[in-house]
């Protein structure tokens, strides 16, 4: 029972980790029926910048900066890659959205690689170690040790997975967001500036992938300039899975791939990870394309 | 008096298709204008030129004594031109309240207006009130038309354009449409008006336009359209 909530809880903060990528994905695919296969790579990118303002405010020396240091660290990075991602719609995906899809699926790979081979020639080809060390002490729950660092990851995805649902919901750009993926010309001709929604649902995807990315860097120690492509294809399946173009269904198929993968990790070794999570996608695809929440169009004249 | 839009030769193209062919059309302040023709003939083209959906290749629109072409979509639509398409286009996935509060996107720091606004549309169409939770893709042919015109309404409009308010609606109802039209043309909105209905518009218009494969062919009081030989052959029905 022990090793069971061990496991669970590894899952949780994987899935939590595929969750926050996958609702970029879902979201640039909902408002602009895009699959962004570069979106991995800005979790990539958060981790690196993440990375080097953390450095410049330890000095390299794995010092504890503190919560409030932290803090700066996770919201400043998550700021410029949000921009990031708003540029590279700008320059990469912008002028094609009237060009065929495969023109911008192509692209799309482009970006993913120059991102990739940019921040190899910025940062190097090498592992670099995470400037930064979590106290191990945490608290017994069910016979289980649970870190602080890992309850601090969970609360902060669910935080940012709550604010998001709420910003969808609530608020007008939020409605303007799910109006665009219906409708993108009444939606012009309501006064939206469907452009800068557009530029905004980037910003958000971005911003929340690279939150991901330093919480990876902090949980597993080590970043590397590849690290997204992997992470990309299984957030992508996590989107899938709960239906691509759904907010919440993102959320859930992220948790439910992570804990599936913790589970295969654990019975049947870590070399069937990914083989696990790709089957899942392969099935996904074949019996249940619209996933567990997929949209059912609702339409009526 | 000047008029408040003005084409002047306006040229569109759908593509290859040369749709609008030197169109000028003038609207007054006040008035209710209805644009007549079969299908294809431009009617929704003029339409989505004139709310910059369609770039015209050349001639001049003038709103309110300034040049208007090339000005993006969104910001036509601040300006006071409001464009409700054909097929109206609700957002099906999205509550009532939700599609109005759309509707006052360019108010959407304004909360005091958005509120009456929705109760505006209310009073209006108390049927929509009564569902005012339901997501819009659950209501009739009828009242997703009245939300649309509700929602149009919502950005606060000095000229209307409805392209096909009646399109597939019991007659009942295209009445019902029709006098909400008049009511809003009455409270100060200049109305521009597409219809297959030709007769139902006629009655409404002050003045309308005959277009065919692109062309004005006839523009003139409503009084006299509907005496016209060729409109009642063509387009009432004899």
């Amino acid at each position: 029972m022990e090793i069971f909530f061990q496991v669970l809880i590894d899952g949780l903060v994987i899935g939590a980790f595929y969750s926050l990528i996958a609702l970029g994905y879902t979201m640039v695919y909902g408002i602009i029926k895009l699959l962004n296969f570069a979106h991995g790579d800005l979790y990539m990118i958060g981790a690196f910048v993440g990375f080097t303002l953390l450095s410049l405010f330890t000095g390299d020396g794995g010092v504890n900066t503190g919560i409030l240091g932290l803090g700066v660290v996770f919201i400043g990075t998550m700021i410029i890659v949000g921009f990031l991602g708003m540029g590279i719609e700008r320059i990469a995906y912008r002028p094609l959205l009237l060009a065929p899809r495969l023109s911008i699926l192509i692209t799309a790979i482009g970006v993913s690689l120059s991102l990739e081979y940019s921040s190899m020639i910025g940062w190097g080809a090498s592992y670099k170690v995470y400037p930064i060390k979590l106290p191990n002490d945490g608290i017994q729950l069910l016979g289980t040790q649970i870190s602080f660092a890992q309850m601090g990851m969970i609360v902060l995805s669910a935080l940012l997975m709550l604010g998001l649902r709420l910003f969808i919901d609530k608020t007008i750009y939020g409605k303007a967001m799910r109006a665009i993926a219906l409708d993108q010309t009444a939606c012009s001709l309501m006064g939206v500036n469907v452009h800068r929604i557009i530029a905004l649902t980037f910003f958000i995807g971005a911003f929340l992938a690279a939150g991901a990315g330093i919480m990876s860097g902090i949980y597993y120690g080590t970043i590397n300039f590849l690290m997204g492509f992997t992470i990309g294809l299984k957030a992508f399946t996590a989107a899938v899975l709960g239906g691509i173009g759904n907010i919440t269904g993102a959320m859930l198929g992220g948790l439910v791939l992570g804990i599936l993968e913790a589970f295969g990790t654990f019975y049947m070794g870590g070399s069937w990870k990914d083989v696990l999570a790709f089957g899942i996608l392969i099935l996904f695809l074949v019996f249940k394309p619209t996933g567990i929440l997929g949209a059912k169009e609702m339409e009526r004249m | 008096m000047k008029p408040l839009l003005k084409l002047t030769d306006v040229n569109s193209y759908y593509g290859k298709i040369h749709a609008l062919n030197n169109i000028n059309i003038e609207i007054y302040e006040g008035e209710i204008v209805a644009l007549l023709g079969s299908n294809g003939a431009g009617k929704s083209t003029t339409l989505k030129t004139i709310s910059s959906i369609i770039r015209p290749k050349s001639g001049q629109i003038e709103w309110n004594g300034k040049n208007i072409v090339g000005v993006p979509p969104h910001k036509i639509v601040e300006s006071g031109i409001i464009h409700i398409p054909e097929g109206r286009r609700i957002f099906s996935g999205l509550t009532i309240i939700e599609n109005l509060e759309l509707g006052a996107f360019t108010f959407r720091k304004d909360k005091k207006w958005i509120k009456e606004g929705i109760e505006r549309s209310f009073d209006l169409f108390p049927r929509l009130k009564e569902r005012s939770k339901q997501l819009a893709g659950t209501l009739s042919g009828g009242e997703q038309q009245m939300l649309a015109i509700s929602r149009g309404l919502m950005g606060n409009p000095k000229l209307l354009m409805l392209d096909e308010p009646s399109m597939g609606l019991a007659p009942i109802i295209v009445q019902e449409i029709m006098r909400i039209i008049k009511e809003i043309n009455e409270q100060g909105t200049t109305i521009l008006l597409i219809e297959q209905n030709a007769k139902a518009a006629l009655r409404l218009a002050n003045r309308g336009y005959l277009i065919e494969i692109g062309n004005i062919v006839m523009h003139d009081s409503a009084e006299v359209l509907r005496e016209d030989d060729k409109i009642i052959k063509a387009y009432l029905g004899a």
